[in-house]
């Protein structure tokens, strides 16, 4: 009797695993060819891929079926993986690594097919292609809700692209202490490598974290003439200087709008600030016009940025004290172009700003220039107004060809929700950039390849090894850095860092970029700088 | 063999006393089963009486299977506790379930506890002690138990304490073989004596459990009921509740009763059936100072008040500072379902969808993703839509909380429904220089009480203003009358308004000159004390 009721019991649970497990990874040998188009999630339809990149795990949606095999082929190679009625294929990471050296510059065919009841049914083929350069390993990121004002926990984090790795940089506190609760924001490399980093801390323990040669120390950029702190960093390629722009922000809440959150700059200036002497000084300084987003071309001679012109939004009758308010009515108004800077590294001099892309006069608006590696492109962000992008659905990826001196939109990466804060990789055949897509409200990375005639290709997000988890994971990606190599400092060398020393206040060198907007008078109309000779 | 010492009715024999079987019988059925109606009580208490308070604590928790959903807890102390509490917390979906759970748990303690300290039958009373700690702990932090708080230890505590009694119970019975009492029945060392004082014990335990909570934290239980009920769309029941307990006055509970009038257009006519004069609550925000409970109303007033995109911002900002918890995200689904962000929808209800117990609001909800027909024939969202802004403004705009300040500075409705919100909240925050510059749509017709009397009160400096409205004649008599009868109890307002509540409950005058006198002072609420910046 005894027995009988293990046997049942054992039964009953082999009968239970076998219906809610994945059958077999093998093609059927009888199938029905379906004309529709798989739907898979993430869309890694038809995307180019790099040669470096982990499995590109999906989940096939079809509530008819209960059962999938997805079969990858290229070049002799094939790859096949399985999935339950939850759809989710995810493939052996030695076989998708074999697959993708084999198909290295060429197609690999996804084949997935359905079981719906009895029978197999396969959809029409998409393809994968694999590029020849591979993006860099190394993904930095932060982890943060897409809240409005308050901050808890977040993080830094870097995650390797060629497997599932994730390292944490830094968290603040898990648990709450309001005393210690503190923000971390605008990580920033030098060139492509971990070697140099930083990011800043807000609130408690405040400062900017410098990281080089694997020691961590905190600096305070504060002075009267100074706005606020170091806020968008860039780090020089060559010289051991940061560019930041200094930002006065203020944001609001819609009340009754697509868009949910406008943050907008009172004030902006730029600064430059000399990492081995712990001095700054302002590259621009400026009442009216709004600098923002540094940005060094690779050879370290210019510097862009963006600038608004805001003389005519301000109405002179009223008080500095109105600014913020008179700056907020108008908001949808406030138009940035993309401008630059020369810089002679020897003397550290600045020669005269540059118009570089004209959207003003358009009731456009740019925000982040990211110039690439071989100094021919500049990424940038367009949108309907503001430099906030990332809240505004109309914000799309560009570049400016420097060779050519024209501007186009990647229309192949974009998306109806924004695209922002992207990033190249060090072969510059790779951008990375924080996409709301998906949602609307939470943001992911996502890769695209650029190929050689400047032409972006169509955007997948970051695999993961459970796809799901980008429907699951509350926290918006923010700020994806691409980098060659991996963060060596530890978290606990970082956390003492930030806990346990005091910021190091920098000195302040003054200079003659005191007002050096001053001159000549913005367009009425438009709002935008004149572009200077 | 542990000894066992002969009880007292044997003792008594041993001595040669006149007991007899059939007296020592009817001794022994005089005897109770204290345990067995401990645990009836404790049900009731866990499923009747706090019911709703361990609902709407749920309510305020989360809790799905999947480890990774949860590292914010885990990573944490005590991080396996908090979820395995969060876990059991899911049982008070139904608060006679999750009761059965928290009574089962709670006996079983007690019993172990009995069984553990090798308590003789005289001491035996002692084994209830823990249990009822435990519950006139929860009662002492009333709404403090999920209020910005950590909701896994409501059950975790219990589920631990359980879990060591267990394994010393194990090992006890392992090595020293000590007998076990079958769980309900009455150990037969048990004297009458010993049987009363147990339940002497457990009455005065509950007495004095339920006359604190009734003495000072009769609020909770109003409170909670009322969320639930805003949650169910009871807005009758709310009405019901909130008139029931008419003297006791808070924000949250105001805002439900405001919530439920709105909801069946009585906000004109009922709302100073309830008194506001905002007591203080016994309530602490995150950071362990008082607070004004402002996060427990605020999400829904924002979304019944017509503003789902303020309705996110604060479930938002109250999920970032406490991770995510599903009475917010419920209220962030329906919020994205009226802007028609059909892929946060499905997001949130896909997350929602792994939660025990909350098949019934996917698939309510569900079927109104991607589809704006269904969503604007759900008569709530339908309710709301009424009073939706017109024009797109900023928050800051406005006074706090949004959908008080936004009635306040109304220029454009609409809805005769948006306009008689905003009528009333000009009344309800006095400002009557407000209430007069928007009565201008109306005039000509009757309005409702409220803004009737408001507009007699208000033609006391506006002479003939009452002669643009109908059917205003028949309440002149009462003001003047009103007017009349207050005059002794004008000099201390704040000293008279108490009393004077019961005479005049649900009219304005009454309110306007003696009601909320703090709040006119301080404004409607705090401001937060957390960390803010650009994200």
């Amino acid at each position: 009797m005894k027995h009988s009721l293990y046997i049942i019991i054992l039964g009953g649970l082999t009968f239970l695993l076998a219906a809610c497990g994945k059958p077999a990874a093998q093609v059927p040998t009888q199938y029905s060819q379906l004309e529709e188009q798989v739907n898979i999630y993430p869309d890694y339809t038809d995307v180019v891929v790099p040669p470096n990149i982990a499995p590109l795990n999906f989940i096939v949606h079809d509530s008819l079926a209960d059962a999938f095999v997805a079969q990858l082929q290229g070049n002799g190679v094939e790859l096949l993986a399985s999935a339950g009625k939850d759809g989710v294929i995810q493939m052996d990471m030695a076989e998708w690594k074999k697959l993708l050296a084999a198909c290295k510059g060429a197609d690999i065919t996804v084949t997935v097919f359905a079981k719906r009841g009895e029978k197999w049914y396969s959809f029409k083929p998409y393809t994968l292609t694999v590029a020849e350069e591979p993006v860099d390993a190394f993904l930095s990121y932060r982890l943060i809700e897409p809240g409005y004002e308050l901050y808890r926990q977040l993080g830094i984090y870097q995650r390797n692209l060629t497997n599932w790795d994730v390292h944490t940089i830094y968290e603040n506190n898990r648990e709450f202490d309001n005393k210690t609760n503190h923000c971390i924001n605008c990580h920033n490399y030098r060139s492509n490598s971990s070697a140099d980093m930083m990011f800043h801390v807000r609130s408690n323990h405040g400062g900017t974290v410098i990281v080089q040669n694997g020691k961590a120390h905190k600096v305070q950029m504060k002075d009267s003439t100074i706005i606020t702190a170091g806020v968008y960093p860039s780090w020089h390629p060559t010289e051991n200087l940061i560019a930041y722009s200094t930002n006065k922000t203020g944001q609001a809440f819609h009340v009754y709008h697509d868009e949910k959150i406008e943050v907008m700059d009172e004030s902006s200036d730029l600064l430059l600030y000399d990492v081995n002497k712990n001095e700054v000084c302002h590259i621009m300084r400026t009442r009216d016009d709004l600098e923002t987003f540094p940005c060094w071309a690779p050879d370290g001679k210019k510097l862009y940025y963006c600038n608004a012109n805001v003389s005519s939004l301000l109405n002179p009758a009223f008080e500095d004290s109105t600014r913020t308010q008179q700056l907020m009515i108008q908001y949808d108004s406030i138009y940035y172009n993309m401008m630059s800077v020369t810089f002679d590294p020897k003397t550290r001099q600045f020669g005269e700003p540059q118009m570089e892309v004209e959207v003003a006069s358009k009731r456009k608006s740019i925000s982040v220039p990211r110039v690439s590696p071989d100094g021919r492109y500049v990424l940038y962000t367009q949108g309907d107004y503001g430099q906030f992008h990332i809240w505004h659905k109309s914000a799309d990826l560009w570049v400016k060809d420097l060779q050519t001196d024209s501007c186009y939109i990647l229309t192949e990466v974009n998306s109806k929700e924004a695209e922002s804060f992207h990033s190249w990789s060090s072969n510059g055949r790779w951008m990375v950039f924080a996409s709301r897509r998906m949602d609307g409200n939470y943001s992911r990375a996502f890769l695209a390849y650029f190929d050689k005639n400047g032409r972006a290709h169509k955007a997948f997000v970051i695999p993961q090894e459970d796809p799901e988890m980008n429907v699951l994971l509350l926290k918006s990606f923010n700020v994806p850095e691409l980098t060659k190599d991996s963060v060596t400092i530890s978290t606990a060398d970082i956390a003492k860092c930030i806990y346990e020393t005091e910021a190091e206040n920098a000195k302040y060198i003054p200079n003659d970029a005191t007002f050096r907007h001053q001159g000549p008078k913005a367009d009425g109309v438009t709002g935008a700088s004149p572009k200077r000779k | 063999m542990a000894k066992v010492k002969p009880n007292k009715s044997t003792k008594s024999v041993a001595k040669g006393s006149v007991t007899t079987p059939a007296t020592e019988k009817k001794k022994r059925q005089l005897r109770l089963p204290v345990l067995f109606l401990f645990f009836v009580a404790v049900l009731l208490w866990s499923a009747w009486y706090y019911g709703s308070v361990f609902h709407l604590s749920r309510e305020y928790s989360f809790w799905v299977a999947d480890t990774r959903q949860l590292d914010f807890i885990l990573s944490c102390s005590f991080g396996s506790l908090r979820y395995v509490g969060r876990a059991l917390l899911m049982t008070y979906k139904y608060p006679w379930l999750g009761g059965l759970l928290m009574a089962f748990m709670l006996t079983l303690g007690t019993w172990l506890v009995g069984y553990c300290w090798r308590l003789k039958a005289k001491w035996r009373a002692i084994q209830y002690l823990p249990a009822l700690a435990y519950m006139g702990t929860v009662t002492f932090y009333g709404l403090d138990i999920f209020f910005e708080a950590e909701t896994g230890y409501i059950f975790g505590i219990p589920f631990l304490a359980l879990l060591v009694l267990a394994i010393c119970g194990i090992m006890i019975r392992s090595f020293s073989r000590k007998k076990v009492h079958v769980l309900f029945a009455i150990p037969a060392d048990e004297t009458q004596r010993d049987n009363l004082l147990q339940l002497a014990v457990c009455l005065i335990g509950f007495a004095a459990i339920i006359g604190y909570n009734e003495w000072k934290r009769p609020y909770v239980r109003v409170i909670t009921q009322l969320a639930s009920m805003e949650q169910k769309q009871d807005w009758e029941g709310i009405q019901k509740v909130a008139r029931a307990h008419a003297y006791q006055s808070n924000r949250p509970m105001a805002c439900m009763y405001a919530i439920a009038l709105v909801h069946t257009d009585q906000v004109g006519y009922r709302m100073y059936d309830i008194r506001l004069d905002y007591d203080s609550l016994y309530i602490h925000g995150m950071d362990g100072t008082h607070n004004n409970a402002s996060n427990m109303y605020i999400p829904e007033g924002d979304y019944h008040g017509g503003f789902p995109e303020s309705c996110m911002h604060s479930c938002m900002e109250q999920m970032v500072m406490e991770g995510p918890k599903l009475r917010l995200m419920k209220l962030y689904i329906k919020s994205a379902l009226m802007r028609g962000e059909w892929e946060l929808c499905r997001k949130y209800l896909r997350i929602l969808s792994d939660v025990p117990f909350e098949g019934a609001f996917c698939k309510k909800y569900s079927a109104m993703v991607g589809n704006d027909s269904l969503v604007n024939a759900d008569p709530e969202i339908a309710k709301i839509r009424l009073t939706e802004p017109l024009h797109d403004s900023f928050e800051s705009m406005y006074q706090a909380p949004l959908f008080m300040g936004y009635n306040l500075s109304l220029v454009e409705g609409r809805s005769v429904n948006a306009l008689y919100n905003s009528l009333c909240v000009c009344l309800y925050t006095k400002l009557m220089p407000a209430f007069l510059s928007r009565l201008e749509p109306i005039m000509g017709s009757t309005p409702p009480d409220i803004i009737a009397d408001g507009i007699l009160l208000a033609s006391t400096k506006s002479p003939g203003l009452e002669n643009r409205f109908t059917g205003l004649n028949m309440r002149v008599p009462r003001i003047q009358n009103f007017m009349q009868q207050i005059q002794p109890y004008l000099s201390d307002r704040p000293g008279n308004a108490y009393e004077l509540f019961g005479k005049y409950k649900g009219y304005y005058p009454y309110y306007y000159f003696f009601g909320n006198l703090k709040a006119t002072k301080k404004g409607y609420t705090g401001q937060t004390t957390s960390n803010s910046g650009v994200n």
